[in-house]
């Protein structure tokens, strides 16, 4: 037996116990192949997917290399079977190439018939591919590059795609780092991104994602659409982007509901491009309107469903995923890897805390007990309404107000997802509130005075779960939210995670109404967090 | 002189040639004899009066056919090059060497070992083959008998022949060593050959052999062999297909797969042993439960069948009669033995059954020649099973023993090697051993004993009858009782853990990754079912406290108390009755009389009392007490009882019933009458139609609306009459009404026998 860090499973799950002294070489050693799904403090759980498997044989690894790392910081002896399973899953891979044809254009290339057989006989395929040009060749009409990647992938033989990207319409970026400097993990994020061509990075909130983009902007040095979730952080790209690049105001252009401006680096809103006018996508064309050399899209995981159809249009441009939390409740992560491309980097939110890179945060959740005339209203309520019900009970303003003295002088958010609730817990707390019915210069405004420190507390509503750059709050306190959402929750809790002066620890407040589905949904919330690392502790409101 | 020169170890100390095999087996001494038995049992028994009762059981057919199954490829071709030359006289082992195309070192062993299974004996004139030998042994190297000269005379002959005659016996001779001389002269002197074969015939190099054809003598064909018997060389068993491979790395993966195959089957006859799966009439799990298995050991089916087939094979499980009474395949007492060794031995008696087992589990769910699908542990199938298959399994592991350590199978080109080398071992065996071999390369890998192509290291020992258990135990993990508890409510086991620890944390905790590690999920529902099995708060936080090497996250024992809160909050019981009343009083003074005491009556609320007591015995027993209740119905509304009044409900009679008697009646009736006519109209001899005549006549009694008496074949080929009213006939049927039917019926034409006119009486 050999004294490794790593128990392999055969269920092919691995886990990696973190405290062993060469948790860190294993880590950088099955990274490629292997994915973080769950990092709590002491044992890291990682899984073998045909995905993940193929991504490395992608990225140029191959099966014996596996086979070998596995064995090698494995603790106990590894199961045979999934030896074998990694083999024949890693030779799968590459049996099918999209190429370029000089003169058929974008080809399916096989050298070996029955797989080229089976495929093309495929239901999934019908329809995708053109005429026979030989035994081993087939035609793939270049629209549909996107959907026979993805329906190659379903049916378990993945395309190896050697026909490129295209380059774009040049323009020149640079990265101007003369008083700042790209962090060692944002570097390897954005050059794994280029080498690999598309994909996926996921870092944690505050972790300078957007740098990650300008950084892949600078590789690309071409014209760049910037896909944003809302106005507000379409004008935090652009003021980041001047700040840190080369580019000028003039450059960037804004195409959102007031301004439509199409300029070498775009940032557009996703509601923008998914309004429809007479049941037409009318600004999906955005997407054609220059020779983008480079598509990004912010907060990946809320790629609105017409995107994601027209990204199938796109493989042949290079695309970038940002994310911090890879987790959609509808199960659709897969289309993200398939459509935008594999996951290039990933990093446990707690190493960047570890790192300096984001606030350490607490996690707490605090419980009411509800009254027993709301409980009684409670128990009675129709299933739909029953949400509403607990988790706006009156019990939490007062719950609220508490944490508030506790944590007097710090910046705090207050977030909900019911308008009554926060305008009531507004009012009762005579604070100002930002929801989707305040208008985009009105939020400017109270974010910025947020920002300067001269308001302390606001009541936000779900317009604040993405994308704002509020680096002073320190406290957060929620009491209610889209029923089980985990990103939701992560999302958050990353508006607390910029570094804070001295050092300071985030807090993070979530109120439950105690025995009802509002603690069934926290549970559920608190998933993706826990599975990250971050403990919450369970007080009680009468404490 | 012959048997002079044979080397010493073939020929026993002082031997001078024996009479017959019985005088040589005589002069044996015991422990020869008792190998001799070992290798071939079916000598053994019942056991042989002498040596003469021995040496004749020893060649018989069957027992013969036994023994040759056992030779090599090289054995095979001593044996046979030993019938060849015996033909021509005496045999030496020189001379055995000397024609084989073999190391002499080789030959020799060859030779003592045909003697040590008295397949062969020493003669006074030399080697001999036992009598039966020729037969059983067949036309292996397609050599014909000789006829009386050396190879070197032949091969003289052959020198003087022309090229033509030497390319057309060399063409004889790597077909079937026979051919049609055509018009050649037979009888000729070389001076006057004519034609090649006429030339070869003189020289007696083709001589006649079956009517009309030539054939090459053997002691020719040795000649044109290169004075060998075979046309290759036999004393090279073919060369396995390897690449390197560290020998630490197969030891490791094979003794994750063997710890993965005891921990399954552990898991899976422990699930048995709690749901045993009936099995079916032939004693086979069928393939229903088969599945269910393989779900809940997360294997496919046929891997679930090795399993379940290994499990058997160790004596793990059993076929039991279950609560019905029919028998189902339930864990044996051996079972639970066998869960409190240590690892290493578990694995041992799987593996030592793997090796022994005739059964074939990788059949299972392959399709029989009915095209049934078998099932696993089927006992009436005998496709399932294979005398061979345990030295199938051992020749494999041999082979792969005797790599140099470092060298392993090569993935792809390695197992058909392995059925090359073991088609020379054993090259009588049938071809479907070839499946077997690449059968049991796979299972041995499934079961530990094989690992990226190679033996591992413990195999080799429990190969070799040594306990694997000292090479095995430190390659397995160890044994843990203590578990990481991290704070998104899971734990870890980083090793199996104690059979006592694993228990309790099953209940207190859901599985959600198994293998040498366990991860477990602490949900509200698994706490809960803790408090189910009796646990209580705080006996829940000390096991946690003392079972986690880290401190107990907060989220969990707050999970816990927060179970423990709403545990029992609700209350079920038993009642069959209740008594409520607003006035308490009133309850209590029931409660206490004294003559109440048998109604079984408890008290659960101020205002409610309940009673194990039925209601319709309570009811009476109350009013007795003095107490006048009044009775809700099921849905809560106030029910007035009144004594049922009691109706007998008789049968009603069914007309429909007489009504189908009548017309069943009537039928037979008409039946009766139809068959009267049949025998009264029955014309003396009927005469045969021919279809044509019989259509002639159905026609026209068709056109003039007659009756006629037909004879009639049915399809079971009765013979039977029938009056019919014919009403047409087309494409070969007669469409008719039939009286003794009463009804319209259709005829085939060609099975009409005779047609004749009669008379109904109206």
């Amino acid at each position: 037996m050999n004294e490794g860090p790593l128990i392999v499973q055969s269920d092919k799950t691995l886990l990696l116990e973190v405290d062993h002294e060469r948790a860190g070489d294993c880590r950088k050693a099955i990274a490629p192949f292997a994915e973080l799904e769950r990092s709590p403090e002491h044992i890291h759980t990682y899984r073998l997917t045909p995905l993940g498997l193929w991504n490395a044989r992608a990225a140029g690894h191959d099966a014996e290399q596996v086979v070998d790392t596995l064995l090698e910081f494995s603790r106990y002896a590894v199961p045979h079977a999934l030896l074998v399973d990694v083999a024949e899953t890693m030779a799968r891979y590459g049996r099918l190439r999209l190429e370029k044809h000089p003169t058929h254009g974008l080809v399916l290339v096989s050298n070996d018939r029955p797989v080229l057989e089976e495929v093309l006989r495929a239901k999934k395929v019908a329809g995708m591919t053109g005429a026979r040009i030989d035994d081993d060749t087939v035609v793939v009409h270049p629209s549909e590059r996107g959907n026979l990647k993805q329906a190659l992938l379903k049916i378990g033989w993945p395309a190896e795609d050697f026909a490129g990207y295209v380059d774009g319409e040049a323009h020149a970026i640079e990265l101007d780092e003369t008083d700042w400097g790209l962090r060692a993990y944002q570097k390897e994020a954005a050059e794994s991104f280029w080498h690999g061509g598309s994909g996926v990075v996921v870092l944690p909130c505050g972790a300078g994602k957007t740098l990650v983009g300008a950084a892949a902007m600078a590789h690309a040095k071409a014209t760049t659409l910037i896909l944003v979730t809302n106005t507000v952080a379409a004008r935090q790209w652009k003021d980041e982007l001047v700040r840190r690049t080369s580019l000028t105001e003039e450059e960037i252009g804004e195409y959102s509901g007031s301004v439509k401006e199409i300029r070498p680096v775009t940032i557009a809103t996703y509601q923008v491009m998914t309004t429809r006018r007479k049941g037409v996508y009318s600004h999906l064309e955005l997407l054609d309107a220059r020779d983008w050399g480079l598509i990004v899209y912010d907060e990946v995981h809320l790629l609105p469903a017409p995107i994601f159809r027209m990204t199938a249009d796109l493989q042949a441009r290079r695309r970038l995923g940002l994310t911090a939390t890879l987790v959609r409740e509808d199960g659709r992560e897969g289309d993200v890897f398939s459509l935008i491309g594999p996951k290039r980097y990933d990093a446990p939110w707690k190493d960047i805390e570890s790192q300096g890179w984001i606030a350490p945060a607490e996690c707490i959740e605090v419980r009411v007990t509800l009254p027993s005339s709301e409980r009684m209203a409670y128990a009675v309520a129709e299933p739909e309404e029953r949400y509403r019900l607990a988790s706006c009970t009156h019990h939490k303003i007062d719950v609220v107000r508490r944490l508030l003295d506790q944590h007097s002088g710090q910046p705090t958010l207050v977030i909900g997802q019911y308008l009554e609730q926060l305008d009531e817990i507004a009012t009762a707390l005579d604070a100002a509130t930002i929801t989707g019915a305040t208008p985009v210069k009105e939020r400017q405004r109270l974010y910025d005075a947020f920002r300067a420190g001269e308001v302390e507390l606001l009541v936000v509503s779900k317009v604040a779960n993405f994308s704002i750059d509020l680096p002073t709050a320190e406290v957060a306190i929620q009491v209610s939210g889209s029923f089980g959402s985990r990103q939701e929750e992560a999302q958050r809790l990353g508006r607390l995670l910029r570094p804070k002066s001295e050092g300071r620890t985030a807090h993070f407040y979530t109120i439950v109404s105690r025995d009802t589905v509002d603690a069934e949904f926290a549970a559920n919330r608190q998933r993706f967090l826990a599975e990250q690392g971050y403990a919450y502790s369970i007080r009680d409101a009468d404490d | 002189m012959a048997t002079s020169s044979a080397p010493g170890p073939v020929t026993g100390p002082a031997t001078r040639g024996n009479r017959s095999l019985a005088d040589q087996l005589r002069s044996w001494p015991d422990e020869r004899l008792v190998g001799l038995l070992r290798e071939r049992p079916d000598l053994a028994t019942p056991a042989p009066a002498d040596c003469a009762q021995l040496a004749s059981r020893a060649a018989t057919r069957s027992s013969l056919n036994r023994a040759l199954d056992l030779l090599t490829r090289l054995e095979l071709s001593v044996l046979d090059a030993l019938v060849a030359l015996s033909a021509g006289g005496h045999t030496s082992a020189t001379e055995l060497a000397h024609i084989l195309d073999a190391e002499r070192a080789a030959v020799e062993s060859a030779v003592r070992r045909l003697l040590d299974l008295a397949l062969a004996w020493e003669g006074p004139t030399g080697l001999r083959a036992l009598t039966g030998v020729p037969d059983a042994l067949g036309s292996l190297s397609g050599l014909h008998p000789v006829s009386g000269r050396t190879p070197e005379e032949a091969a003289r002959l052959l020198a003087e022949v022309s090229p033509a005659a030497r390319g057309m016996i060399e063409h004889v001779e790597a077909g079937s060593g026979e051919a049609d001389a055509g018009s050649a002269r037979h009888q000729i002197r070389p001076a006057d050959a004519a034609t090649p074969a006429e030339e070869l015939l003189a020289r007696g190099l083709l001589v006649p052999g079956r009517p009309g054809l030539v054939r090459i003598p053997g002691e020719v064909q040795i000649a044109l062999r290169g004075g060998h018997t075979t046309r290759e060389r036999i004393d090279v068993p073919p060369g396995l297909a390897t690449s390197e491979r560290d020998a630490d790395l197969v030891d490791r993966a094979a003794a994750g797969a063997a710890f993965d195959v005891v921990r399954r089957v552990e898991l899976l006859v422990d699930h048995w042993g709690t749901s045993p799966p009936v099995a079916l009439r032939t004693g086979a799990v069928g393939t229903r439960d088969l599945k269910a298995a393989a779900d809940f050991v997360q294997l496919d089916p046929p891997a679930t069948a090795f399993l379940v087939e290994l499990a058997a094979a160790a004596g793990l499980l059993a076929p039991w009669p279950d609560a019905d009474g029919n028998p189902a395949w339930t864990a044996t007492d051996a079972f639970d033995a066998w869960c409190n060794d240590p690892a290493a031995a578990r694995w041992r008696r799987l593996a030592t059954a793997w090796l022994s087992t005739e059964r074939l589990p990788f059949l299972v769910g392959t399709r029989d020649d009915a095209g049934k699908a078998r099932n696993a542990l089927d006992a009436h199938d005998p496709g399932l099973t294979s005398r061979i298959a345990p030295e199938t399994r051992r020749m494999v592991l041999s082979a792969l023993a005797e790599l140099p350590p470092g060298q392993v199978l090569a993935t792809g080109t390695g197992p058909a090697s392995v059925v090359a080398r073991l088609t020379w071992k054993r090259p009588r065996r049938p071809p479907s051993r070839a499946d077997q071999v690449v059968a049991a390369l796979a299972e041995a890998a499934h079961a530990g004993l094989v690992a990226l192509g190679g033996l591992a290291s413990y195999a080799a020992a429990l190969l070799a009858g040594d306990d694997p258990a000292d090479r095995l135990t430190p390659l397995l993990p160890e044994e843990v009782d203590e578990v990481l508890i991290q704070a998104d409510l899971t734990a870890v086991a980083p090793g199996p853990l104690s059979r006592e620890r694993a228990r309790d944390l099953h209940l207190l905790a859901d599985v959600e990754s198994r293998g040498q590690a366990t991860v477990y999920r602490f949900t509200a529902t698994s706490v809960r079912r803790a408090f189910d099995a009796g646990w209580a708060a705080h006996e829940v936080h000390a096991f946690l406290g003392s079972v986690s090497r880290t401190p107990v996250p907060q989220p969990l024992s707050y999970l816990v108390d927060d179970a423990a809160r709403t545990f029992g909050t609700v209350r079920v019981g038993h009642a069959e009755a209740f008594l409520r009343a607003d006035d308490e009083t009133a309850l209590a003074e029931v409660l206490h009389h004294p003559r109440a005491a048998s109604l079984g009556l408890r008290r659960i609320a101020p205002t409610v009392l309940v009673s194990t007591t039925p209601l319709d015995v309570l009811l009476p027993r109350l009013r007795e007490l003095g107490v006048s209740p009044l009775v809700e119905s099921v849905d809560g509304t106030v029910h007035v009882s009144r004594p049922d009044r009691v109706r007998a409900r008789p049968r009603s009679t069914r007309r429909t019933e007489e009504a189908r008697l009548e017309g069943r009646l009537a039928q037979v009736v008409t039946a009766v009458r139809a068959g009267d006519r049949v025998a009264q109209n029955r014309s003396p001899a009927s005469p045969q139609l021919t279809p044509i005549g019989s259509l002639a006549a159905l026609r026209e009694a068709v056109e003039t609306g007659r009756t006629v008496l037909i004879g009639y074949v049915d399809n079971q080929g009765v013979s039977t009459e029938r009056i019919v009213d014919p009403v047409r006939v087309d494409g070969g049927w007669l469409t008719a009404r039939d009286h003794r039917a009463d009804d319209v019926r259709q005829f085939a034409v060609h099975r009409i026998r005779s047609v004749n006119p009669v008379d109904v009486a109206p």
